[in-house]
């Protein structure tokens, strides 16, 4: 595991986590604030926030096979 | 000391590799079957789970009880979310209910493959990129044939025009729209896949640190736990967010809203 390659490969797949990490975070902080503002609408809220993060986190992984294959 | 670390790192990612993507062997816990001919451990999953599931329909589903107890209730239970949470809100209430059962199927199968892959003498063939690639083909042949079926082939084929476009522009967006389609696709097989494969590898390799370091690294069997169930909870994600997004889709081109 000590060449280049395999070392770029887990840098990018690290990026990867930032990304995925700055848009799941931005997603969870304005479904809180929906939460807040209106209780009552929470399982709607809910149910379109897990479906926003599963998609994002369909992106994270892909890359993250390509990290996988990449190295 | 870090040479003999090193050492057991390859090791450990040997093993871990090993035992995340397919092969001749089966490991149970005091035996090593080797398979023989075209079977491998995924493809015993993949009968297990059929029988499994056959048998908790078929066997152990009440059919003729009036009022649902216990684990026909249960069934019940995902069956009516999946017939009034996703099939009709997608596809509307006539092709909504006669396309239940598809994702009935879509979400028992990929659930009871997911949450086999937590027992520990199996593996889950949901796993493998051929298995969650085969489920996105069906989906596939279902959007494209369901929609030359029922908008015929031309205006199946003006679903992937949008409106108020010129004409030159439309020779660049009808392509790619159409690819758009088989895209969303293979982002459905690889999301499964890629959720179940990373998951089993984060939890192997936590483990593998206490292989690794000794007695010290025992926080991580603490934390494996953790992970292990946040696994179950995207197991139960992943099968629905399958569903969902092929509902979705189908309904895109079963009745195009321009």
């Amino acid at each position: 595991m000590g060449s280049i390659t395999a070392g770029l490969a887990a840098l990018g797949a690290g990026l990867v986590t930032i990304g995925a990490g700055i848009g799941i975070g931005r997603l969870a902080a304005s479904a809180m604030e929906g939460i807040a503002r209106q209780p009552e609408a929470t399982p709607k809220i809910q149910v379109n926030m897990l479906i926003a993060a599963a998609l994002i986190e369909g992106i994270a992984l892909f890359a993250a096979v390509i990290c996988f294959m990449a190295k | 000391m870090a040479v003999e670390q090193a050492d057991t790192g390859a090791a450990v990612q040997q093993y871990i590799m090993h035992h995340v993507t397919d092969s001749h062997e089966w490991s149970l816990p005091f035996v090593r079957l080797e398979l023989p001919g075209p079977l491998t451990n995924h493809a015993i999953m993949l009968f297990m789970g059929g029988l499994i599931l056959v048998a908790l329909f078929g066997l152990f589903y009440r059919r003729g009880a009036l009022v649902p107890h216990g684990l026909s209730n249960l069934l019940e239970v995902f069956v009516l979310f999946i017939r009034d949470q996703i099939a009709i809100p997608s596809l509307g209430d006539a092709d909504g209910r006669k396309l239940t059962p598809l994702f009935c199927s879509f979400f028992f199968f990929i659930l009871c493959f997911n949450l086999m892959g937590l027992f520990p003498a199996f593996s889950s063939a949901t796993g493998d990129i051929s298995v969650t690639a085969a489920l996105a083909v069906v989906t596939l042949g279902f959007m494209i044939f369901g929609g030359i079926y029922k908008n015929g082939l031309l205006g199946f084929i003006k679903c992937f025009l949008p409106h108020g476009v010129p004409v030159p522009l439309l020779f660049l967006l009808g392509p790619i729209e159409f690819i758009g389609l088989i895209v969303r696709s293979a982002a459905l097989a690889i999301r499964l896949f890629a959720n179940m494969l990373a998951g089993h590898i984060v939890i192997f390799a936590l483990l593998g640190l206490v292989v690794m370091f000794g007695w010290v690294a025992l926080p991580a069997v603490i934390l494996t736990i953790g992970i292990y169930f946040l696994e179950m909870f995207i197991c139960f994600l992943q099968a629905y967010i399958f569903t969902l997004l092929s509902a979705i889709f189908m309904g895109q081109l079963y009745h195009p809203e321009h």
